[in-house]
């Protein structure tokens, strides 16, 4: 076991690990306020793949690479079409729930994962569908061993501030105190006169942004996308959001890192075969040893 | 006008089953032959989520343990088909109690995904062919037929009346799991732990025999699944198929069995019926679900005298 090797799964493992946490942001969001999983955030930042794909390589024919500016475009629209599904999932299939039976919330959004999945399919097909390179600049650093592209760095470090943004966002001003109080208590948070609808949708346009941000990092750096991904890097997201803590902001950079830090070794010094069931191994067992995550406080029970 | 009470009009509507072979055809035959199934395995979710209130997300598990189970045990070891039935029924039900002991003091949406990750480790291990027994990805060819007094139930129609027989049993069960002291419990336990537990209800204990219960009744139906199709491979048991299942739970309504038989219709026999759509089915499956669930929250046919609210 060679250390060059074992930095090399660390720099590999951070990368994956923020793009887990951005997506795991979306997720603890909508459970903080709504105590609901959202299974189809995975889903919406596919869908932020997908339409950065498709802004890309409306361009590309050629090997040349894509001007800064194209870029950028990708991520605005991606960010834009996506937090607009986030809102319009919100209204249409989840606001009419809010004071049913929990479960009924829940087959809504299994519902709503199908439908943004298999929508996806019928719009870019079911193929894989590969993004062009050159996307960003080819930069490497050989660092003793260990290789850094231009592309992990620029993904682990607007992960690290988009998070501290949101950190600072829902931390330090008033609409982000009209976002703790209503995860708190919605009913006292209206009472002091916050208007509880217009947090619940800011959190779908927050959560979806980021995911998309996420899911066009994911294609970027692998390279391609295909309709039903979202599920996996969804759960993976998810997992990490419990990990820290759920419904709490810190506990899902820090769950999606150890995630991506711990997925990258298992694959790199058990197997990649059971990478998967090694990554639901560790949520257990976290889960058994302390319920509410690392960073979890005590979660009032939603009744 | 007085309406036929469902305690007449559910045998009645058995027995019209028993003369489906004389009447269908072999697509439709087949399509119901597994309906007869997977009706079984919504009925066992249905024990565990909607009875005793237990957010299992990973129940196609159980159905994957019975018919792995038959399909080793007849294609490793020659035991008879119907022998591994019991068998089946009991490394399920065992397996679903031991998972289940260390995770149901965790909260609703922690065991809902715990039970994914089991689901998950189950397929994987599956997949990387463990102990040299379960065929990797391609799965167990060649499950034989079974024979009972000599015949052999080796047609279509003798596999359907196997599977309608077995549906027969479960709705038995069911029913008198309803008027049992077992179902009363599991229903309190449902509506208020606290208050069951106060009463000297062992909460722990009821909601592993939940488990144990769904568990055995999925690994009968895993049985009847590796006898159709004479094979078993990890793809019918992963996550989408307990996703699935729990929908059919859901969107049928909650400890109904009429509930449950009518959403195993809509989530399973329909999209095997318009299989020629392939390419929407699931795109319109998908809005289906959420225009259900918004105009009626309970389910389409939920429990009687249960009208609002958790």
């Amino acid at each position: 076991m060679e250390l060059s090797t074992l930095l090399q799964q660390l720099v590999n493992g951070l990368t994956v690990g923020g793009i887990y946490a951005l997506i795991a942001l979306g997720y603890t969001m909508v459970y903080g306020i709504l105590k609901l999983i959202n299974f189809a955030h995975g889903d919406l930042a596919v869908l932020g793949a997908f339409i950065g794909l498709t802004v890309l390589g409306g361009q590309l024919g050629g090997g040349a690479p894509p001007a800064a500016w194209l870029v950028a475009l990708a991520f605005i629209a991606a960010v834009l079409v996506v937090s607009l599904a986030g809102v319009a999932l919100e209204f249409t299939a989840y606001r009419p729930l809010r004071h049913a039976h929990r479960l009924s919330a829940v087959v809504s959004a299994l519902g709503a994962s199908m439908f943004f999945e298999n929508g996806m399919m019928l719009i870019w097909s079911p193929q894989t569908r590969v993004f062009p390179s050159h996307i960003l600049p080819d930069i490497t650093w050989h660092l003793g061993g260990v290789v850094l592209t231009f592309t992990q760095v620029l993904i682990v470090f607007s992960s690290l501030l988009l998070m501290l943004a949101l950190y600072l966002y829902v931390n330090h001003t008033r609409f982000g105190t009209a976002i703790r109080a209503a995860a708190i208590d919605q009913d006292a948070a209206r009472l002091m006169g916050i208007n509880v609808n217009r947090v619940i949708i800011s959190v779908f346009i927050l959560g979806p942004a980021l995911g998309a941000i996420g899911g066009l990092f994911i294609g970027i750096y692998y390279r391609e996308a295909i309709f039903n991904m979202g599920w996996l890097y969804g759960l993976n997201a998810f997992i990490a959001a419990i990990i820290g803590g759920i419904g709490n902001i810190p506990g899902a950079m820090l769950g999606g890192l150890l995630l991506g830090l711990f997925n990258s070794l298992a694959a790199g010094y058990i197997s990649s075969s059971w990478q998967e069931a090694i990554t639901f191994g560790l949520l257990i067992l976290i889960l058994l040893v302390r319920p509410t995550g690392i960073l979890g406080e005590r979660v009032a029970e939603k009744v | 006008m007085r309406r036929l009470p469902t305690a007449t009009l559910g045998p009645l509507l058995w027995f019209v089953g028993l003369a489906v072979p004389w009447l269908a055809n072999g697509n439709w035959l087949s399509i119901l032959s597994l309906f007869a199934i997977y009706a079984v395995v919504a009925l066992s979710t249905d024990i565990v989520l909607g009875r005793a209130g237990l957010y299992d997300m990973g129940h196609a598990m159980y159905f994957g343990v019975g018919a792995y189970t038959t399909a080793i045990l007849n294609t490793e070891y020659g035991v008879p088909v119907l022998w591994t039935l019991p068998l089946a029924v009991l490394v399920a039900a065992g397996v679903g109690a031991l998972l289940a002991a260390p995770i149901v003091k965790l909260r609703g949406d922690y065991l809902l995904v715990v039970t994914i990750g089991f689901n998950e480790i189950f397929r994987l291990s599956m997949d990387n062919n463990v102990g040299g027994l379960t065929g990797g990805p391609d799965g167990i060819f060649g499950v034989g037929v079974p024979s009972l007094f000599g015949h052999d139930f080796s047609s279509q129609s003798d596999l359907y009346l196997l599977n309608w027989v077995v549906l027969g049993v479960a709705l038995l069960l069911m029913r008198n799991l309803e008027r049992s002291r077992v179902g009363r419990v599991f229903r309190y336990l449902k509506e208020d732990e606290l208050a069951a537990t106060t009463l000297g209800v062992n909460a722990r204990a009821y909601k592993i025999l939940a488990f144990a219960l769904g568990a055995g009744l999925a690994g009968a139906a895993g049985m009847l699944f590796a006898v159709q199709l004479s094979t078993v491979s990890s793809g019918a048991f992963n996550f989408i198929e307990s996703v699935t299942l729990f929908a059919i739970v859901i969107v049928g309504g909650q400890a109904s069995i009429p509930g449950v038989l009518l959403g195993t219709v809509l989530m399973f026999v329909i999209p095997q019926v318009f299989q020629g759509l392939a390419q929407y089915r699931y795109f319109i499956f998908g809005i289906a679900m959420i225009v259900v669930m918004v105009l009626r929250p309970q389910g389409i046919w939920p429990r009687r005298r249960e009208s609002a609210g958790e």
